[in-house]
């Protein structure tokens, strides 16, 4: 019995090693993790319990992990288990058409453009981040949100950078549009 | 509609370039063709004067989502739990008391905290010639570069994560000096220098006390756009540098992570440490203005 459990000894160890190496390089990206979850989510509970099974994940696939950009890597799996969330809970939102009728609205006020968008305030910007498709919500959170460079982007969305950059553009006129419009409704009242 | 649009048929192909333009992420042939069509171009130029003002509203709006204190409680607990205790979507609630129930996963949140610091006294380890470079014109060394240095770097960045993940990274909060100080002067054995830097775009949101070194610190936290910036500051003497057994564990020295950097350096008889995950340039900038602040001792 003494035997069994001298064996078993420096395979718990080195479990706890492997676990102490795993928490190093996750929980200083915890915070960005669940930003990103909340934001594609859009719920606190969802959040939590994406982060959680992204976590259990990571988790398994840590020996994969090469030592490289640790946030990257884990929002990708972040990124990864919010679209299997989404396709088992709320597949319809994916399908979300990109509302192209905000681009016609004219601007109400007399004031410059440029002056209505510096004053839009944190309540709106985040409506406005919120209509965005999820694929232009997604890169606009992990760079105007994140502060992320357009290679990790497009490392932790799969796709090119080429495609970053005018999901990005576009996503950038949609929310220009919305906070005009909802912005100048707001300065009339 | 907008007045006739100069660059029809480029548009497509200018916008992509406004785009990265503002993302910094264009290189400098092309910055120059793009400035050179702003001057010619009122169009773009309108467009790209919305999306920078779009872009600094968004700067200025604190849009980050942050775990509750439960929710961020949880989160670290999952981390800690067995596997198979859970599976995908999770059972909120349930970790608390798995947690509580496997002492030895509490020996995990202390093997934790000692791994971040490893980790992280990697990373300072690399900073460390700078930290030394910038100390040096000030005709001070920084703490001697001793094996004990990476151990406190460990414990800097771990307070820091700490009180970010908490969702409480301060005590008191508050953007006013004269209420920091106070404060700090009722809970410490020295009154550390305070120094507002909201005139330099890094306002002071309060402070907190932390244990680094076998001692209570001061900790100031700053805002930088988004990110916090967590500054320690404790009186320099040979009772700040502590023996410590954290140096010990260089398992995960080799596991690389980004996201954090880490300044330190001594002035005015004090050791500071200024520690974020903001971009580095903001850092160095923030910490350039607060030394240039704080007053002699």
């Amino acid at each position: 019995m003494a035997a069994a459990a001298a064996r078993e000894m420096p395979r718990n160890l080195e479990e706890e090693r492997r676990r102490g190496r795993f928490e190093a390089v996750v929980l200083p990206h915890l915070d960005a993790a669940y930003n990103l979850a909340r934001w594609l989510t859009r719920h606190d509970d969802d959040a939590e319990d994406v982060v959680q099974t992204a976590c259990v994940r990571a988790l398994r696939f840590f020996d994969g992990y090469q030592g490289g950009n640790a946030r990257s890597w884990l929002l990708t799996i972040v990124r990864n288990t919010f679209y299997s969330w989404v396709a088992q809970h709320r597949e319809q939102e994916l399908a979300q058409p990109f509302d192209e009728e905000i681009h016609t609205v004219e601007q109400a006020g007399g004031d410059p453009e440029a002056e209505l968008l510096r004053r839009a305030d944190a309540e709106l910007l985040r409506q406005g981040f919120a209509t965005l498709p999820v694929p232009f919500r997604e890169v606009m959170v992990l760079r105007e949100i994140e502060g992320l460079p357009y290679k990790e982007i497009a490392a932790i969305a799969e796709i090119p950078i080429g495609t970053v950059m005018s999901r990005l553009a576009r996503a950038r006129r949609h929310l220009q549009a919305y906070l005009i419009a909802n912005g100048a409704a707001g300065v009339r009242t | 509609m907008s007045p006739v649009s100069i660059c029809t048929g480029t548009g497509d192909e200018r916008e992509l370039q406004l785009t990265a333009y503002l993302d910094g992420e264009l290189d400098l042939t092309a910055i120059l063709d793009l400035e050179r069509h702003l001057e010619e171009c009122p169009r773009c130029a309108e467009l790209l004067a919305a999306q920078r003002a779009m872009q600094q509203a968004i700067g200025a709006a604190d849009l980050r989502f942050r775990p509750t204190l439960p929710q961020a409680r949880r989160l670290r607990q999952a981390l800690g739990a067995p596997q198979a205790a859970r599976g995908p979507g999770g059972s909120r609630g349930s970790e608390w008391l798995a947690w509580s129930r496997h002492p030895q996963l509490r020996a995990l949140a202390a093997l934790l905290l000692l791994a971040i610091g490893t980790a992280a006294g990697w990373s300072a380890g690399r900073r460390w010639p700078r930290a030394e470079e910038a100390s040096e014109h000030r005709g001070r060394a920084a703490t001697s570069a001793t094996p004990e240095a990476p151990a406190i770097t460990e414990q800097v960045l771990a307070s820091h994560v700490r009180a970010q993940l908490a969702g409480h990274p301060e005590d008191v909060a508050s953007s006013d000096r004269h209420t920091v100080k106070p404060w700090f002067a009722g809970h410490l054995d020295y009154s550390p220098p305070v120094v507002d830097l909201a005139a330099d775009g890094f306002p002071l949101r309060g402070g907190r006390l932390e244990y680094v070194g076998g001692r209570p610190v001061a900790a100031l936290v700053y805002q930088a756009g988004n990110h916090l910036v967590s500054v320690l500051v404790w009186p320099a003497g040979p009772d700040a540098a502590p023996g410590s057994a954290a140096t010990a564990s260089s398992a995960a020295a080799g596991s690389s992570r980004r996201g954090f950097q880490l300044r330190h350096w001594s002035q005015a008889g004090m050791t500071w440490w200024a520690v974020s995950d903001v971009a580095e340039d903001r850092l160095d900038e923030l910490v350039a203005r607060l030394r240039a602040q704080i007053p002699p001792r």
